[in-house]
């Protein structure tokens, strides 16, 4: 068997594992995206995961925790912006932050820049951006609604008076 | 006084075939250049521009609906400015990369491909036919939105696949596997090094 085709196993096998143990775990995809990106060294743009870096070489679980990424990616480019807009709000209330700052974050530092594989064709990464910055507006709205008082709330006070 | 003539004569021929020679290879390895170039343009068409899941996601209808059911005026406008700009960097994208398509096959293909007569025309009015489309559609995704013209996308995109098909085959001979795998192998670099 030669070197690339044992490495290519040692690959699908530790991309299989993630995808099992871990990803498996992770219910939204966008989630999991922040979470793989987040296993990406931002200097060297390489991979690193300790639980199958003690199975497999390192180059493997790179190229593991790539194509994961990757495919990650993918399924998230082809949500309906309806579903991201859910993804989105239900990653906020995840965090444990204000709706508001959560907002304010994503708007001002725009985090999810760094969340898109290497790789990605600027299209691609246009668009993924593009969607999630009219999701934040779309959850901005929505949390103003909510703050507004309801247009008949004064009259049911007033006439609880 | 004849053989100083004679002399110079052979000088000056010698010198003639050397230019000849060092054009010749010049224009070689500019060849390989434009090869390369072209592949790449080809790639990035069929596996970026052009592939049918991502036209319907950039110009899918169901996020314009849901945008336009459930959000107020201004996100509306948000939504429709922020999908005209990918929309306009599509097109602009697609078009560009028929230009180097194209420019390629008038330049280069003929010293490599093949070609007919007949077929270098078709390919060159088939070119000039969809740069104009492509710029067309540009102009009306700027003008009218990135849900005027469905119409007009789908039938640029399908001319556009149409002829890097016909692109891809007379490319043929580059042994594409080696080439995509190289430039994939290159893509992945970055990550894994």
């Amino acid at each position: 068997m030669s070197f690339a085709t044992t490495k290519r196993m040692d690959v699908q096998a530790a991309a299989q594992d993630m995808r099992r143990r871990t990803l498996a775990q992770i219910k939204r995809p966008l989630d999991r995206l922040i979470y793989l990106a987040s296993l990406r060294d931002y200097n060297t743009g390489v991979y690193y995961h300790d639980g199958l870096a003690s199975r497999f070489s390192e180059d493997a679980v790179c190229e593991a925790l790539s194509d994961c990424h990757r495919e990650v990616f993918r399924q998230l480019f082809f949500c309906s912006l309806e579903d991201l807009v859910a993804q989105l709000e239900a990653y906020a209330d995840s965090t444990n932050a204000a709706p508001s700052d959560f907002i304010a974050a994503w708007q001002g530092l725009e985090p999810y820049r760094v969340s898109v594989p290497a790789e990605t064709d600027s299209v691609s990464a246009n668009f993924f951006f593009s969607n999630l910055r009219i999701a934040l507006a779309i959850l901005q709205n929505r949390l103003h609604a909510r703050r507004l008082p309801r247009p008949d709330a004064w009259r049911q006070l007033s006439l609880g008076q | 006084m004849i053989t100083l003539v004679f002399f110079l004569l052979i000088g000056a021929a010698l010198l003639f075939s050397l230019f000849l020679l060092a054009r010749r290879a010049a224009r070689a390895e500019g060849s390989a250049q434009a090869l390369v170039e072209a592949k790449q343009a080809l790639q990035m068409l069929q596996g970026e521009l052009l592939p049918p899941g991502l036209v319907e996601r950039i110009f899918a209808r169901q996020d314009f609906e849901f945008v336009a059911s459930s959000t107020p005026r201004q996100v509306q406008e948000l939504f429709l400015q922020e999908r005209k700009r990918v929309a306009v960097s599509w097109a602009q994208q697609v078009r560009a990369g028929v230009l180097r398509l194209m420019n390629f096959h008038l330049g280069q293909a003929r010293f490599y491909a093949q070609l007919s007569l007949a077929t270098e025309m078709k390919l060159a009015v088939n070119f000039a036919v969809l740069l104009v489309a492509c710029r067309a559609m540009q102009f009306a995704l700027y003008l009218g939105g990135p849900f005027a013209v469905p119409g007009m996308v789908g039938r640029t995109v399908g001319k556009a696949a149409q002829l890097c098909e016909t692109s891809e085959k007379s490319l043929a001979f580059l042994g594409a596997p080696a080439l995509g795998g190289l430039s994939k192998d290159t893509a992945r670099r970055p990550a894994a090094s």
